[in-house]
């Protein structure tokens, strides 16, 4: 099998899994129980807490909530700062190229609790122009949510231009979803009031993530109860897959330079192999995250040429694997003015160190062909 | 040439008062500096009579100052540029290190301290402010510079550095010899033994366990605060009494309103045999006036009774909420709140006497042989050594 998705989903590391496996049978005690046994799971807590932070070099600044992965994490980051925040204003900015998991949170606000949402255009690039968010920008604005990569194409939005406009509104906080980035790309973190990691993109666990949020930001919890995470996200701590979070985190950040170089070449590659056939246009632009290469068929329908792939063992996506159910165009393709046959017709390629350029001139070799035998 | 700051000078401060001791002094802070970066490997050290030197080597200077702000007896480093003494040399490295500054303005601050040097400091300063005035858009400001760039010209080399880091002032640890701190698991006692190993004086610990009134989540509590202090002292043994027969028995034989009073007595005398036992100059705790019964004057004079040694009380004058901002500080507050019983909760009686009297003490203490159960209070003492080494393995599985 080749295995070009994973911005949907990657493989475990064997190290996590391991570590995973060992402290299910050996420390199953509740990190809130008082006796010994208990304190062990919460010292392992803290410190994986502890490590991750500091590995960002966040350790003094902010806190970390373990959540149950990046759609939780995005929740409780834009709907708990918004509805905590409220008084002082109900204008929030989002950009139109986002993951489902915000913007639909984004719409909730806007539905059911009567907050006014912005939602950025792009360039053609995918980009947010930052003239667009400076004009967007009010004094009753309270939030502004913008991605460092996006997951279709990979576009790369610029977090410090973006920053140095939220500072001129002191009461407005800034969220960045990561999810694609983080262990990926260089990102000053420093910068974000809250960003967030989901543990699965970066060869870690299903069902494991994590919202690293300002200290002095306390957003309302979506989930109460007993008062874990200092109160941000109630329910009995999973200490195992939050220590094997930190091990993911760590891991992949010690991979982070020789990881990029290498699905770099691979992306360059691809991008230059593809430009070669007529009826492919890239969308991804030159500067995108290398782990991800994003192109339209003028003639084939994508989803029938995905189909084909997939029975010679290439495992691709035509748009987000959120959002491929549902049959649509792209809402990031068209944000991005491509023509609707372009928006509909979307393959999105993703790499990690795993793959191989045999590989990739593997796919090259089957994609031709099956352009030739299809309509 | 590239230009980057390569070496960390530390000073002494206080130290310089001190004498003919300074040199062991000073040899003492560097063997302290050695271990608190140990694991810092490419580190390599000048020790001299003036200030200690750590060249870096390229290892990140940043997480080394960190460590260094926990050194006693350092009252202030910089990070600085070695470099030759060459006056021409000089001009360009300093206009270079302001251009990477990237502010507006700078004051020069030349010091000779090789005299044999050929150009006095003003105009040293003078020359190189020129060259830097020359060739960018630096402007001087001598009383409110954005950098202050000072220069020490030793026979050697020449220093130059623009900041000056706050140490943790105090002497090295260990120089003030050792003392005997009473460690119950609470907010005050980790704070009283930072600010004694802040003075120079390294501790050992004695803690009294009331098993199996008391478990073992308490002695993790008190291997979790020694960690903490770690940072302050590598190694810190902690002696862990049984007391649960010598308690029981005071209640058996005194009045409950002076059951307090008796049981500081008791742990004072153990306390004493231990500290001759491990050679610790002064028993310490973190007793604070006021605080609760036994720690008013009265009391205090009454328990202090059975001993001859000194008693170090860090805290007496401190205000509780002050102490807590300590704890916080050097990250033992939060460790110290775990809500577990140690002796002393466990038996409170509910009207312990403020003003106990010598003479009814001592005739409740005549009751019994306690004599005795202080010598097995002493045998069976374990002793901990709690190491910032013997990381628990619980890291591996990050």
């Amino acid at each position: 099998m080749i295995y070009f998705d994973n911005a949907a989903t990657t493989s475990v590391n064997k190290q996590v899994l391991d570590a995973y496996y060992d402290l299910c049978l050996k420390y199953y005690g509740n990190a809130s129980s008082n006796h010994a046994y208990g304190l062990e799971s919460s010292r392992l807590l803290s410190y994986a807490r502890e490590q991750i932070l500091k590995l960002f070099g966040l350790e003094k600044t902010h806190q970390l909530v373990f959540t149950s992965g990046a759609t939780e994490a995005n929740n409780l980051a834009i709907k708990g700062v918004a509805l905590a925040y409220k008084n002082r204003g109900k204008h929030l900015i989002t950009t139109s190229i986002e993951h489902p998991s915000v913007l639909n949170a984004f719409k909730q606000l806007e539905e059911e609790f009567g907050f006014e949402v912005t939602y950025l255009p792009v360039n053609e690039d995918g980009v947010v122009r930052i003239e667009d968010l400076e004009k967007a920008m009010r004094n009753d604005t309270v939030l502004v949510s913008i991605m460092a990569t996006n997951n279709e194409t990979g576009s790369i939005n610029d977090i410090k231009a973006i920053r140095k406009v939220i500072d001129n509104y002191p009461k407005c906080f800034f969220h960045s979803d990561t999810t694609q980035a983080i262990t990926k790309l260089d990102i000053d973190y420093n910068l974000l009031d809250m960003f967030i990691a989901s543990a699965h993109k970066v060869h870690g666990l299903k069902g494991s993530g994590m919202l690293i949020i300002k200290n002095n930001i306390k957003p309302l919890a979506l989930l109460s109860g007993g008062g874990q995470e200092n109160n941000l996200r109630s329910g009995t701590s999973d200490v195992p897959k939050d220590v094997v979070l930190a091990k993911t985190i760590r891991l992949a950040l010690d991979n982070q330079k020789q990881s990029f170089n290498y699905v770099k070449k691979i992306n360059d590659y691809l991008r230059e192999e593809l430009s070669k056939i007529e009826e492919v246009v890239i969308n991804s632009p030159h500067d995108a995250s290398p782990y991800i290469l994003n192109f339209s068929l003028r003639e084939h329908k994508a989803s029938v040429i995905v189909e084909g792939l997939s029975l010679k063992g290439i495992m691709v996506s035509t748009i987000s694997a959120c959002s491929s159910k549902r049959n649509e165009k792209s809402h990031v393709l068209v944000a991005m003015d491509k023509d609707i046959r372009l928006a509909s017709n979307p393959i999105r390629l993703s790499f990690d160190e795993s793959n191989t350029l045999l590989e990739a001139q593997e796919f090259i070799k089957v994609l031709k062909e099956l352009l030739a035998i299809t309509k | 040439m590239e230009m980057k700051y390569d070496h960390i000078m530390v000073r002494f401060g206080e130290l310089s008062t001190k004498g003919k001791n300074k040199k062991d002094f000073i040899f003492r802070l560097g063997d302290n500096i050695r271990n608190a970066l140990k694991e810092y490997k490419s580190l390599t050290y000048q020790v001299r009579m003036d200030h200690i030197y750590i060249k870096l080597n390229d290892e990140n200077p940043e997480t080394v100052i960190e460590r260094l702000k926990d050194v006693s007896g350092i009252y202030s480093f910089s990070l600085v540029i070695k470099t030759d003494t060459d006056i021409e040399n000089l001009k360009n490295v300093v206009l270079d290190l302001l251009l990477k500054e990237n502010k507006k303005t700078f004051k020069m601050r030349a010091k000779r301290a090789d005299k044999l040097y050929p150009i006095i400091s003003d105009d040293i300063n003078r020359i190189i402010a020129g060259h830097v005035l020359k060739n960018s858009e630096y402007k001087v400001d001598v009383h409110n510079p954005d950098v202050l760039v000072s220069i020490t010209i030793r026979n050697d080399a020449a220093y130059i550095y623009t900041s000056d880091i706050v140490g943790a002032g105090g002497y090295p640890l260990g120089v003030g010899g050792k003392a005997l701190m009473m460690m119950s698991g609470g907010i005050d006692s980790p704070v009283a033994s930072y600010l004694l190993m802040k003075r120079g004086v390294a501790i050992e610990c004695v803690h009294f366990a009331a098993p199996p009134y008391t478990n073992a989540a308490v002695i993790d509590k008190i291997k979790d605060l020694c960690k903490e202090l770690n940072r302050y002292q590598a190694k810190i043994k902690v002696h862990v009494v049984p007391f649960t027969k010598l308690q029981e028995d005071i209640y058996k034989y005194s009045n409950e309103s002076y059951a307090i009073t008796i049981m500081r007595r008791m742990m004072y005398r153990i306390s004493e045999r231990l500290a001759k036992k491990y050679k610790c100059l002064a028993l310490a705790n973190g007793e604070s006036i006021g605080q609760v019964a036994s720690q008013t004057l009265v009391s205090m004079d009454v328990i202090n009774a059975v001993t001859n040694m000194p008693v170090i009380r860090p805290l007496a004058i401190f205000d509780k909420t002050d102490i807590i901002k300590i704890s916080k500080k050097i990250n033992t507050y939060a460790i110290s709140i775990r809500p577990y019983e140690d002796c002393c909760t466990i038996f409170a009686p509910k009207n312990p006497k403020t003003m106990p009297k010598l003479e009814e003490v001592e005739a409740f203490e005549e009751k019994w042989d306690y004599e005795s159960e202080i010598n097995d209070c002493i045998s069976n003492a374990e002793t901990i050594v709690v190491t910032s080494e013997n990381e628990d393995n619980l890291k591996n599985y990050l």
